[in-house]
C-alpha cells in the first residue's frame, strides 16, 4: 500500500481499476488482474458480487449477477487470491457490501484480507458513523479503510471523514450510482478541490469515470481516478485494449 | 431509568439546577406556583435541550390549554382537574392526567384515562417507603396502567424517593414542594433530588446510551454516503416535526377528515362463537380510505417532505397498497410521484397498478432480480440517490435507515392508541392477546408500539410461512432469518451462508419480503413479541372465515393474522380478550381469491 500513500508526492495519477470477481468465472479473474497489471495501473478494486447492490449502476449490477450465477462468493474469492503465486506488485482492494462481510464474520474478514495479500478494503454502505462494526479487525490486520465522500458530504462530515482517512480517499463524482456518463460538470471540480485542500491522503475520483474529457477537467484537482464499469463492460466484450489509451492518460505524463 | 420531573419553577435561578432533570413543569392553574404564559416561555427558552416542558392545568379550556403550548411552547400537558376525553384528544401534545388516589374508585378511574400518561397523587400525605401506612400504595396494584405511562408524585424529597421508585418501578417521579425551603424553590436540594433518583447509575447510562436509531442491536443507516445527507436531514425535520403542534394537528386532521379515522374495534360475535374461546375484537383498517393501514403513514410522510421544501416522492410498493396510498396523497397535496414495483407483482396486481396511475402517478416495472419487492426498494434507493436533492423517499414499512422505522411506526402507531382507549371504553381493560401480521412489519409495530409497556398483554406477529417455512420458499424473516444488513438497517434477513439475500415467497404480496423491521427484530430478541407464521393455505381458509362469519373480506395479509388468531383462541378461556388487526380489505386480492378460491360456491 505503500504506493498508494506516496504517490501524491511523485508527480503521477493513479488509475484503480475495478473488476467484478468471477465475472465470467472465477478463474479468469487471474488473468484479469495480470493483464491489468501489465497495462500500468496502480491499483485494483476487486469487487465482491452482491445481491442487493443499491451503489452499482446497472453495468456491475448485471457483471455481479453473471458472478453469483457462477456461484462465486466472498470466500472463494479471498481463497482464490490466496493462492496466486505469480507476484502481485500493485495494492490489491476488495470491494464489497457489507452484509458478506457480516455473514462471513469481520474478523475473519479482516484475516482472510491479509492472508490473500489485500492491502484495503471499500466497503460503499458502511458509513463513517458505523466503521467500529468493522475497522477495529482491519487495523489489527493492518488493512486500510477507505473512506468515500460525495458531493452531499457536509462540511463538518468532511472534516470528521477525512481526519480518519488512509490510504486515499474516494471521491464521489456524482450524485447517484456508478456507471458510464457523459458529463461531468464544474460542480465536481470545485469539490474536488475543496476535499484535495483538506484531505491528509492522496483523493482519487470515481463514480462515472469513462472518458479522456473526464480525466482532463479533473486531472489538476486530484491524485487519481477509479474506473470501474468502463473497465468491467471491457473486459465483458473481450474488448480490453479500448481501455488502455484512458488508462496511459492518467497514468503517463501528458502535457496539460 | 426512572426520569424526574421538577414541577412549579418560576425562577430563573432555579432553571439551571433543573440540568439532569427530564422535565420542567409550570403550573398555570390558580396555585401559588402560578407563572403567566410569557414568564414560562422565557423559562423554557433557559432549559437545556431535550427536557421536557409541561404545563399544568386544572379545568381550562381547549383554546388556553392550545394557546399555552403554542407560546411557551409546552411539549407536554398535564391535567388535574375533571378534563373530558375529548379536551385531552384535542390537545397536539402528549398529555397527562392526574389523580388523586384515595379509594378503589379512584384506580378505575385512573384505568380509563385516554392520556398518554397518568400522575398518580397522594393527596396531603407523605411517602414514607415501604412500610408507609398513611397512603396505602398498594391500592396502585389493581391499576392496569402500565409501569411505562406512570408518574408519581405527592410528598416525595430526597429522602423517600428511592422507595417510591423501588416500590412502583414508575416512568417518572414528580417533585415540588420536596425541593422547596419556604415554599420557595431551592436549587441545592433540586440538586439533590436529582442526584438521588439518578444515582451512580447516570454515569453507568452514558455508557450503555442507545446509539440513536438503533432498536438494541437492530437499526442504524447502512447507505452510502451519498445519502447520508438526506438521512440526516430527514433526521432532524422529523424530530422537529415530531414536537410541532401545528405538524401533529394537521396530520391528525388528514386522518380525520380525509382517511375517516377514528376505526372501529368491532366486536366479532360470530367468529368468537366459532372460535369458542375470547372475546374476539377486530381493529378496523379496511375501512381506511385506499383499503388499508398505509395510508397512515403515507400522510406523515408527505406532509414532511412538503415541511421540508421536497415536492417529488419517490416510493416502492409490493402489493400496491403503499403505491396507492403514496399516489392518492401525492394527488391530494400535488406531489410529484414516482413509484417502483417489480414485474411479478404488477402481474399479481394488475388492480392497484392501474389504481396508481389513474391518480397520476408513474409506475416503474422492475425486472431485476426477483422482481418483487425487495428489488423495487433497491431501485427505489437508487432513484434516491441519484435525486435526493428534492425528492423525498416515502418508504411503505417500518424498515430502512433512522429515522424511517421510527417515523413510520410513529405514524402507524394511531392504531394502538386507537384500540386502547376503545378496548377500555368497551371491556374497561386491556386485551390479553393482540395479533398483527408482520411483512416489513408496519401495521403490526404501530398496533404494538402503544402496548410495549404493558406487559400483561400479548402481543404476536404473524409471518408469511408460504408454501411451508421447512420449503424455501416462505417469507418467515423472524423464524427462519439470519442476522445482516439489508436497505438501510441491520436486521433478520433470509440469506444463504454467503450473505446472498434471497427471494422471500409468499401468496400475498405486501409479506413478501426478505427482511423484517428493525424494531420488530429487537422486540423479539427480549422476548416482548413473540412472531409466528402462518401458510398461503392457512390464509386463504381464513379469508373464507372471516368474510362468512364476518362479512368481512380481508386482504391476504391481514388473513395471516386471522389464521394464528384462531389458533391462539382454541388456547383461550371465555373470560379473556383478543384483538386482530384487519391491516387492508381484500378488494386488490379478488382476483387471486377467484382463482385459488375457485369452486368454492
Amino acid at each position: 500500500m505503500k504506493r498508494l500513500e506516496t504517490l501524491k508526492d511523485d508527480g503521477g495519477k493513479a488509475f484503480v481499476a475495478y473488476i467484478m470477481a468471477g465475472d465470467g468465472g472465477l478463474d479468469k479473474l487471474r488473468g484479469q488482474v495480470e493483464t491489468l497489471q501489465r497495462s500500468g495501473v496502480t491499483a485494483i478494486e476487486v469487487g465482491i458480487p452482491f445481491s442487493d447492490p443499491v451503489a452499482d449502476g446497472p453495468v456491475i449490477e448485471e457483471a455481479g449477477n453473471r458472478a453469483l450465477k457462477e456461484g462465486v462468493t466472498l470466500d472463494k474469492v479471498l481463497l482464490e487470491m490466496k493462492s496466486w503465486d505469480f507476484e502481485v506488485k500493485i495494492p490489491l482492494i476488495v470491494m464489497t457490501y457489507l452484509n458478506p462481510v457480516i455473514r462471513y464474520g469481520a474478523e475473519r474478514f479482516a484475516e482472510s484480507c491479509r492472508e490473500a495479500g489485500v492491502s484495503a478494503v471499500i466497503i460503499p454502505d458502511l458509513p463513517f458513523e458505523h466503521q467500529r462494526l468493522v475497522a477495529p479487525y482491519l487495523k489489527k490486520a493492518e488493512i486500510m479503510l477507505v473512506q468515500l465522500v460525495t458531493l452531499t458530504t457536509t462540511e463538518n462530515r468532511l472534516h470528521d471523514i477525512l481526519q480518519e482517512a488512509e490510504g486515499f480517499v474516494y471521491a464521489v463524482t456524482v450524485t447517484g450510482i456508478t456507471g458510464v456518463r457523459d458529463e461531468m460538470t464544474e460542480e465536481v471540480k470545485s469539490f474536488m478541490k475543496t476535499v484535495r485542500a483538506k484531505s491528509p491522503v492522496p483523493v482519487y475520483a470515481g463514480f462515472g469515470i469513462s472518458k479522456l474529457e473526464h480525466v482532463d477537467l479533473l486531472r489538476d484537482d486530484v491524485d487519481g481516478f477509479v474506473v470501474g464499469s468502463a473497465i468491467v463492460k471491457a473486459f465483458h466484450e473481450g474488448e480490453f485494449d479500448g481501455i488502455q489509451p484512458l488508462i496511459d492518460a492518467v497514468t503517463l505524463q501528458h502535457p496539460v | 431509568m426512572t426520569g424526574v420531573k421538577i414541577c412549579g419553577l418560576q425562577e430563573l435561578e432555579h432553571i439551571k439546577a433543573v440540568n439532569g432533570a427530564d422535565a420542567a413543569g409550570f403550573v398555570f392553574a390558580p396555585s401559588h406556583r402560578r407563572i403567566s404564559v410569557e414568564k414560562a416561555a422565557r423559562l423554557a427558552a433557559e432549559l437545556p435541550e431535550g427536557i421536557e416542558k409541561i404545563g399544568v392545568f386544572v379545568n381550562s379550556g381547549l383554546q388556553e390549554i392550545l394557546e399555552a403550548v403554542e407560546k411557551v411552547p409546552l411539549t407536554m400537558v398535564q391535567l388535574h382537574g375533571d378534563e373530558p376525553d375529548e379536551l385531552i384528544r384535542s390537545i397536539p401534545v402528549k398529555t397527562i392526567q392526574a389523580f388523586s388516589i384515595r379509594e378503589q374508585q379512584d384506580v378505575e378511574k385512573l384505568n380509563r384515562s385516554i392520556a398518554d400518561f397518568v400522575l398518580v397523587d397522594a393527596p396531603g400525605t407523605r411517602f414514607r417507603g415501604g412500610s408507609g401506612k398513611t397512603f396505602d400504595w398498594s391500592l396502585l396494584a389493581e391499576a392496569s396502567v402500565a409501569p411505562g405511562r406512570l408518574i408519581v408524585a405527592g410528598g416525595l424529597d430526597a429522602g423517600n424517593v428511592r422507595s417510591a421508585i423501588d416500590a412502583l418501578g414508575p416512568y417518572m417521579v414528580d417533585v415540588s414542594s420536596g425541593v422547596e425551603t419556604e415554599g420557595k424553590k431551592d436549587a441545592a436540594k433540586i440538586k439533590k433530588f436529582i442526584e438521588t433518583v439518578k444515582g451512580d447509575s447516570m454515569q453507568q447510562a452514558e455508557g450503555t446510551k442507545e446509539e440513536t436509531g438503533f432498536f438494541g442491536r437492530f437499526g442504524g443507516q447502512f447507505v452510502p454516503e451519498t445519502l447520508m445527507k438526506a438521512v440526516k436531514e430527514l433526521e432532524a425535520a422529523y424530530a422537529e416535526a415530531k414536537e410541532d403542534p401545528e405538524f401533529q394537528k394537521t396530520y391528525y386532521d388528514y386522518l380525520k377528515e380525509y382517511v375517516g379515522r377514528e376505526q372501529p374495534l368491532t366486536f366479532a360475535a360470530r367468529l368468537t362463537e366459532a372460535w369458542g374461546g375470547p372475546k374476539v375484537y377486530l381493529k378496523r383498517e379496511d375501512l381506511n380510505h385506499t383499503g388499508a393501514h398505509k395510508i397512515n403513514n403515507a400522510i406523515g410522510q408527505a406532509l414532511l417532505a412538503i415541511r421540508m421544501g421536497k415536492r417529488k416522492i419517490v416510493a416502492e410498493t409490493g402489493a400496491g397498497q403503499h403505491g396507492v396510498a403514496t399516489a392518492t396523497i401525492c394527488a391530494l397535496l400535488d406531489l410529484e410521484c414516482v413509484i417502483f414495483m417489480g414485474e411479478e407483482d404488477i402481474k399479481r396486481q394488475q388492480l392497484n397498478v392501474f389504481r396508481m396511475k389513474l391518480l397520476g402517478a408513474k409506475v416503474e416495472s422492475v425486472t431485476k432480480g426477483s422482481a418483487t419487492l425487495k428489488d423495487a426498494v433497491n431501485e427505489a434507493l437508487r432513484y434516491w440517490v441519484a435525486n435526493v436533492e428534492d425528492t423525498h423517499y416515502l418508504i411503505g414499512s417500518a424498515l430502512g435507515p433512522h429515522p424511517f422505522p421510527t417515523m413510520v411506526r410513529d405514524f402507524q402507531s394511531v392504531i394502538g392508541r386507537e384500540t386502547r382507549v376503545q378496548i377500555l371504553e368497551k371491556e374497561g381493560r386491556l386485551p390479553d392477546v393482540i395479533l398483527a401480521c408482520v411483512g416489513g412489519g408496519s401495521n403490526a409495530i404501530g398496533m404494538f408500539h402503544p402496548f410495549i409497556a404493558d406487559e400483561s398483554v400479548r402481543l404476536i406477529g404473524v409471518e408469511a410461512a408460504g408454501e411451508g417455512v421447512d420449503t424455501d420458499r416462505h417469507a418467515a424473516t423472524l423464524t427462519k432469518g439470519t442476522e445482516g444488513v439489508l436497505h438501510g438497517s441491520y436486521m433478520k434477513l433470509l440469506q444463504d451462508e454467503n450473505g446472498q439475500v434471497q427471494e422471500a415467497h409468499s401468496i400475498s404480496a405486501g409479506l413478501d419480503y426478505p427482511g423484517v423491521g428493525p424494531e420488530h427484530v429487537h422486540l423479539e430478541d427480549i422476548g416482548r413479541i413473540q412472531y409466528k407464521a402462518v401458510t398461503d393455505e392457512e390464509a386463504l381458509a381464513s379469508v373464507i372465515s372471516l368474510s362468512r362469519l364476518e362479512g368481512i373480506i380481508p386482504a391476504l395479509e391481514s388473513a395471516h393474522a386471522v389464521a394464528e388468531a384462531e389458533k391462539t383462541a382454541a388456547g383461550m378461556g371465555p373470560e379473556e380478550i383478543l384483538v386482530i388487526c384487519v391491516s387492508g380489505r381484500g378488494d386488490k386480492d379478488m382476483a387471486t381469491y377467484a382463482d385459488k378460491l375457485e369452486g368454492l360456491a
